[in-house]
């Protein structure tokens, strides 16, 4: 504090930002078939829209292929951590075009 | 949601976030923070455990699936930009009292009362109670991925009314956070846990912490300012705002620190919580665990054990009910009973010590199937068998040894997982039980690292408050 003119100097109360921002990959460019996967918490009735979802990008894209939740693990369960730092090499494996990640609720 | 969104973002392909309707402002809110600002998202209109399973085709026909190939069919335009932050020693406002206040309240940078204005000098003498480096890193903070080094513990400190001697405790209160056991990535979600910790040693006496009537009442400056230093920092280095990152339901109050009373425990002849954690009777050390659930003041009354603890075991299923599943999905569950010393030495006449206590309550804690199997609708959606929670290796295989719906199964997972602190008024028989939640916020610990000339400094201070 000044203590000459009763102002206070004050310093930043949170700690130097570590993460890197992204930007996001391109899209799709077409309507050809694509290869996608499915991520689930277990939690939020995932079970019941991803088949609908599936159909659905099915009929856009057609001859898709699709890899099911179950290929990849809980993303929110008791071994999240393990799942987690497990997925890029999944994703890369199953040579993915995208995934549908849920449910946020 | 967002996380494994970017893992898939980074890992070169495109990934589309489902969320409900009442979770968009938080998903917009963590996505900025994790660094993925342009997050393709598709919302499922409204709340997905009230729908009909009609209502949720519907939705998903109709809403969610348009939105999800829009979101994989269209570029969207890089908003990422890099921010110039301050330096630590840097001023960023300079102002009267009240002018302080009100900035840090436009910045969302306290926690709603006035806050102690962190100028250097303050931080400085904050920063004199530890041998450590100011920029020494303790972890690094999620939501936000911020760094939580010494000189933030101490700008915190000095905003949350904390003096400059609880420097160390605040330190371990950082560590055991940031430590990834603790999951702190998750002290956003609808539960709206907050923090209970427990110090537990010969620094509860050196920093004048209340254990004894009304000690988790706001009141003792070492119990009330360090509770609310820890929702403080979280707040202004993880990351967690309520209304943004931060999407607890409706929350629950909690910001005064615990701490043992050692004077008890040594009367018993009882280890402190301190040696049942494995560290030695001379250490310091914080524990801090979540906390959502409080029970009701249990009065433990009778002349045998037994009788003593009965009323433990019905508050332990009456606070934690049907939401005792959680504990089967994520594998973790810690209590923690907080015991006036007049019952402990009530089981002590019996040769009961903490041992005999919590295997009676392993024991005895017990609710039926049905309910835990039942109250996943009401969470979720849906239903979902014990049976599928053993498959998934989450629950233990005796879960899944009967069908019948009315069996009684254990409440708790493990005998050492609940913590009793002697704490609390002498003078009246009275038990209280915090629920935490689950594998969000379990118990973890910490030593207490002291400065060198620690004993000589206390001793001191204490020479200068009498005189």
């Amino acid at each position: 504090m000044d203590r000459d003119n009763g102002t206070y100097k004050v310093v930043w109360p949170l700690g130097r930002s570590t993460e890197t921002a992204i930007a996001l990959n391109a899209r799709f460019a077409n309507n050809k078939a694509k290869r996608i996967g499915f991520l689930w918490d277990y939690i939020f009735r995932g079970d019941q829209m991803f088949p609908l979802i599936q159909a659905g990008l099915a009929e856009k894209f057609p001859g898709s292929t699709f890899v099911p939740h179950t290929a990849f693990g809980n993303i929110h369960g008791h071994d999240e951590r393990e799942v987690l730092a497990d997925l890029p090499r999944r994703l890369r494996e199953e040579k993915l075009d995208a995934v549908i990640v849920g449910v946020g609720a | 949601m967002l996380r494994a969104t970017k893992i898939a973002e980074t890992a070169g392909v495109p990934g589309v976030a489902l969320i409900s309707t009442g979770f968009m402002q938080q998903a917009r809110a963590t996505a900025r923070a994790m660094g993925i600002p342009d997050a393709s998202i598709a919302e499922y209109p409204g709340m997905i455990p009230m729908d009909t399973d009609d209502q949720l085709a519907d939705k998903i026909w109709n809403k969610v699936l348009p939105s999800v190939v829009s979101s994989l069919s269209t570029d969207v335009p890089s908003t990422v930009k890099h921010v110039q932050e301050p330096a630590p020693r840097d001023i960023v406002f300079s102002g009267t009292l009240a002018e302080v206040q009100q900035h840090f309240l436009d910045k969302e940078w306290s926690d709603g009362l006035p806050v102690v204005p962190p100028t250097l000098d303050l931080v400085d003498a904050f920063l004199a109670w530890t041998d450590r480096d100011p920029q020494e890193l303790l972890g690094v903070l999620p939501p936000e991925f911020r760094e939580a080094t010494a000189w933030s513990v101490a700008v915190n400190g000095v905003m949350a009314g904390c003096r400059p001697e609880y420097m160390p405790v605040l330190l371990a209160v950082v560590e055991a956070i940031a430590d990834p056991d603790f999951r702190l990535v998750d002290a956003g979600s609808t539960p709206g846990w907050e923090y209970l910790i427990l110090v537990s040693g010969d620094i509860v006496a050196a920093l004048d912490f209340n254990t004894e009537a009304g000690n988790m009442k706001m009141g003792r400056q070492a119990n009330a300012s360090i509770g609310r230093f820890l929702r403080m920092f979280v707040r202004n280095v993880a990351g967690f705002r309520p209304g943004g990152t931060d999407k607890g339901s409706i929350g629950f109050t909690f910001n005064v620190a615990l701490a043992e009373n050692e004077g008890a425990i040594e009367k018993l002849g009882w280890a402190p919580v301190r040696e049942d954690l494995g560290f030695k009777r001379e250490d310091n050390m914080v524990m801090v665990q979540s906390v959502i659930a409080l029970s009701m003041p249990i009065y433990n009354g009778g002349t045998d054990p037994e009788t003593l603890a009965w009323p433990l075991v019905r508050f332990m299923e009456g606070t934690a009910g049907p939401y005792a599943f959680t504990a089967l999905v994520f594998s973790r569950w810690h209590p923690l009973i907080v015991m006036s010393p007049s019952v402990a030495e009530a089981f002590a006449s019996h040769g009961w010590g903490k041992r005999e206590i919590r295997k009676y309550l392993f024991d005895n804690c017990k609710i039926d199937a049905r309910s835990m199997e039942h109250y996943q609708m009401h969470v979720a959606g849906k239903e979902v068998p014990l049976a599928e929670l053993v498959r998934r290796g989450s629950a233990p295989a005796l879960y899944a040894e009967s069908n019948d719906p009315k069996r009684m199964l254990p409440m708790l997972l493990r005998e050492e997982w609940t913590t009793i602190v002697i704490a609390g008024d002498p003078g009246r028989n009275q038990s209280r039980i915090y629920i935490n939640n689950h594998d969000q916020g379990p118990s973890v610990s910490k030593r207490i690292g002291l400065p060198r000339d620690w004993r000589a400094r206390i001793a001191a201070l204490r020479g200068s408050k009498k005189s």
